[in-house]
């Protein structure tokens, strides 16, 4: 609740420092107090588990929401390092899109602690609002307009499927409240029929959301034209949210195994569907930004492994994933803003003789698509090891073998740019990397071989 | 009993009337038709309280704010063209969600009991007021943050840039 | 006020299901054909309202009053949905500068 609290209170902070003119102090502010907010995030944390929920069970700060609000925190801060002076060529007012990131953070910690189904709506309203607004704030840029338009739209029909779903398993179940929901699916003989379509129209809202194929058509156009420290933040922090909440809602309420039965069939369909249409589209872009943004697509793909092999070791398999793409993509985003800034376009041919200019800004980029691709002794790898060995421990063999295909296809287009920095020669000039944004760049590559060498002390960690 | 199937019937055929007419105008008028129709389906539920806030909220702020919008930008034309092709597709996915709930309800249709006001008092005031701000605080001042972002959106969004950059 | 609640007394809760579920289906469809942004969002109003009653409904029919303080909740959003939403069409008109409806129209997906 603590960080729930801070993270408010440092946003409105921040607006009126904006309102009194204190550009300057605006961003060390945010960065201390994301600190001030991790360090009170670890209060929650206890080691026998058993914590209560609070007010009225509408929260409960469990290991696993500590965990994941942590990744959260962790992310955003590295994000608004690479914010420096990049706000500031956008537009005057630097401060409001502080407190809007903050905001959606906010939402964010709060969906990786529900226990209750209206705090999970409320969560992901406050997220997916304060990302409309940021989508939109290039105000000139026709495609961010675009991008804003299309992304509220999709995003306002999703919420009302995800509020329909709700709305069914509440008129079945009589509460909005996770455990008593699971009380309803253990007591009653006879689960209604109204129960079954609630489920299945949660789990098209949160798809939505999460960016799943079927439901991804608005990812790529939005990616691309949202502002790029915008799509860091969406196609990272958001898609671990999302994912948080998912797996909170089936694991504490629908993991009956009665239920499996049900929605298993259809999150193997979703799953693989966007392990295929990510991975084929993601082959034919001939733009960084956009590749990444179909290849998000088939992260997702992996990531519903964990839901498919539902058990207590799903929690700390999403994390271990959540955590591995999200700092690989913060590195490939960090890269891609830099080649951006100064070439002023994102196509491969850019990355080219990269390797020879900017060796620390080609190696950390290599490293981060070898983790993305899951190669071994990254974190990436383990990732995907965790969520194979999940889904065959559950008998989808075949599920998991196109996986390992899709994995082969993956490789071949993460390393392109790899080939474009280290095999192809181009005049070009040495581009110049900010400090923060060398600082952030060496983090999160330590962190990637870090957990890719000793997995053990992130994946024991829930 | 008769009284709910006539104004079921009116909200459906109000509806209809926003999705298929040309002119976005008409189809705000509409909407507000619809959503006073929404209104007495409170009534007869006895939901005071939000039959009145359905009232103030979406047939004043709500639709004010889209005829606002749509008379500022002069959106008025019914120049619009439909998605032919589309449609179809449309359609077709439509009448797959619609089914999917309708064969739900109707596989419950055999136990269905009929609604009964088990307690008349329920949506008063009163009693909401004290589930509001007992069971439901933490959600009732989160949403405040979901507010005061959309405020500040709104207002970074829509206002003019004094400078060009 | 007893003899309007009577009057429902006796409709069965499918029934409320099914009328919900229809509402709901046009203003999905409703999203699905038009071009209109504004139109398209009206939709989306729809359905948030459909899902507003059967709540309502349910709520009635468990006789606990959670089902219609969510309903309080469902509306805070409707009004910050539709202020960013509108701000964000505003942006597009200034940005283009023109009452030409084919830049809303151009979206496609």
């Amino acid at each position: 609740m603590d960080v729930i609290i801070t993270i408010s209170l440092l946003a409105i902070l921040v607006l009126y420092l904006g309102l009194f003119k204190a550009a300057k102090a605006l961003l060390p502010v945010t960065l201390v107090g994301l600190l001030v907010a991790l360090g009170l995030t670890f209060n929650h944390w206890d080691l026998a588990n058993n914590t209560k929920s609070i007010f009225s069970g509408m929260l409960l700060f469990n290991n696993f929401s500590v965990a994941f609000s942590a990744l959260a925190i962790i992310s955003t801060f590295l994000i608004l390092m690479l914010s420096k002076d990049y706000f500031e060529r956008i537009s005057a007012n630097v401060a409001e899109y502080y407190t809007i990131i903050l905001f959606a953070l906010t939402g964010i910690i709060i969906i990786a602690s529900y226990h209750n189904l209206s705090m999970l709506f409320i969560g992901i309203e406050i997220m997916s609002v304060s990302l409309y607004i940021l989508t939109g704030i290039k105000k000139r840029d026709y495609a961010s307009n675009e991008a804003a338009l299309k992304y509220f739209l999709m995003g306002a029909f999703s919420t009302g499927f995800l509020l329909f779903g709700i709305t069914l398993l509440y008129g079945a179940s009589g509460s909005f409240d996770l455990t008593e929901i699971r009380n309803y699916v253990a007591s009653s003989e006879e689960i209604s029929p109204i129960f079954y379509a609630g489920i299945l129209l949660s789990i098209i809202g949160l798809c939505f959301k999460a960016g799943a194929a079927p439901f991804h058509f608005w990812t790529p156009d939005v990616y691309e034209g949202a502002p790029t420290l915008i799509t860091a933040f969406m196609s990272t922090v958001v898609k671990t949210a999302v994912f948080a909440a998912f797996l909170r809602l089936f694991y504490i309420s629908l993991s009956s195994v009665t239920l499996q039965e049900f929605w298993v069939p259809v999150l193997v369909v979703l799953a693989s569907l966007s392990l295929l249409i990510g991975n084929i589209t993601a082959v034919y872009q001939q733009h960084f930004k956009r590749m990444l943004a179909y290849s998000s697509i088939s992260h997702v793909g992996y990531l519903l492994f964990a839901l498919i092999a539902l058990s207590s070791a799903s929690d700390s398999a999403v994390f271990l994933y959540a955590a591995a793409y999200t700092i690989a993509s913060i590195i490939a985003f960090a890269a891609l803003m830099v080649v951006q800034k100064q070439v002023g376009n994102d196509s491969f041919d850019n990355f080219n003789g990269l390797g020879r200019k900017n060796p620390l800004l080609a190696l950390t980029l290599t490293i981060s698509m070898l983790s993305l691709a899951g190669i071994p002794l990254t974190a990436g790898f383990i990732g995907k090891f965790m969520m194979f060995t999940g889904a065959l421990s559950t008998y989808h063999t075949a599920l998991t073998v196109f996986a390992v295909l899709n994995a082969i296809v993956g490789v071949f287009y993460y390393l392109r740019v790899v080939v474009a920095m280290y095999f192809k020669d181009a005049e070009r000039n040495e581009l110049a990397v900010p400090v923060y944004f060398k600082i952030v760049l060496v983090v999160s590559t330590l962190a990637t071989i870090i957990i890719g060498v000793y997995p053990g002390f992130i994946a024991d960690l829930i | 009993m008769n009284l709910f199937y006539f104004i079921a019937f009116l909200s459906i055929f109000f509806s209809l009337l926003v999705i298929f007419s040309k002119n976005p105008v008409y189809s705000v008028l509409y909407l507000i038709v619809t959503f006073f129709t929404l209104t007495i389906h409170y009534i007869l539920l006895n939901a005071q309280f939000l039959a009145i806030v359905n009232f103030i909220v979406y047939m004043g702020a709500i639709m004010v704010l889209f005829l606002f919008v749509l008379m500022l930008l002069n959106l008025n034309e019914d120049s619009e063209p439909m998605k032919s092709n589309l449609i179809k597709v449309a359609g077709v996915v439509a009448g797959m969600c619609l089914l999917v709930t309708l064969v739900g309800s109707f596989r419950a249709l055999g136990d269905s009991d009929p609604l009964i006001l088990k307690n008349p008092e329920i949506g008063l005031v009163k009693n909401l007021g004290k589930v509001l701000f007992d069971e439901f605080l933490l959600p009732f001042e989160i949403s405040s943050i979901l507010l005061l972002s959309a405020m500040v959106g709104a207002v970074l969004l829509a206002k003019k840039d004094p400078k060009k950059i | 006020m007893e003899s309007i609640t009577n009057s429902i007394q006796g409709v069965p809760l499918n029934h409320y299901i099914l009328f919900c579920a229809i509402l709901f289906s046009i203003g999905v469809m409703g999203v699905l054909i038009r071009r209109n942004a504004i139109v398209i969002f009206m939709s989306v109003e729809l359905m948030l309202n459909a899902v507003n009653l059967l709540l309502t409904a349910f709520s009635v029919h468990h006789g606990d009053a959670s089902g219609q303080v969510f309903v309080f909740f469902v509306m805070a959003l409707a009004a910050a949905e539709v202020a960013v939403g509108l701000a964000i069409i505003v942006m597009i008109y200034r940005n283009t500068s023109s009452t030409d409806i084919n830049v809303l129209n151009r979206l496609k997906w």
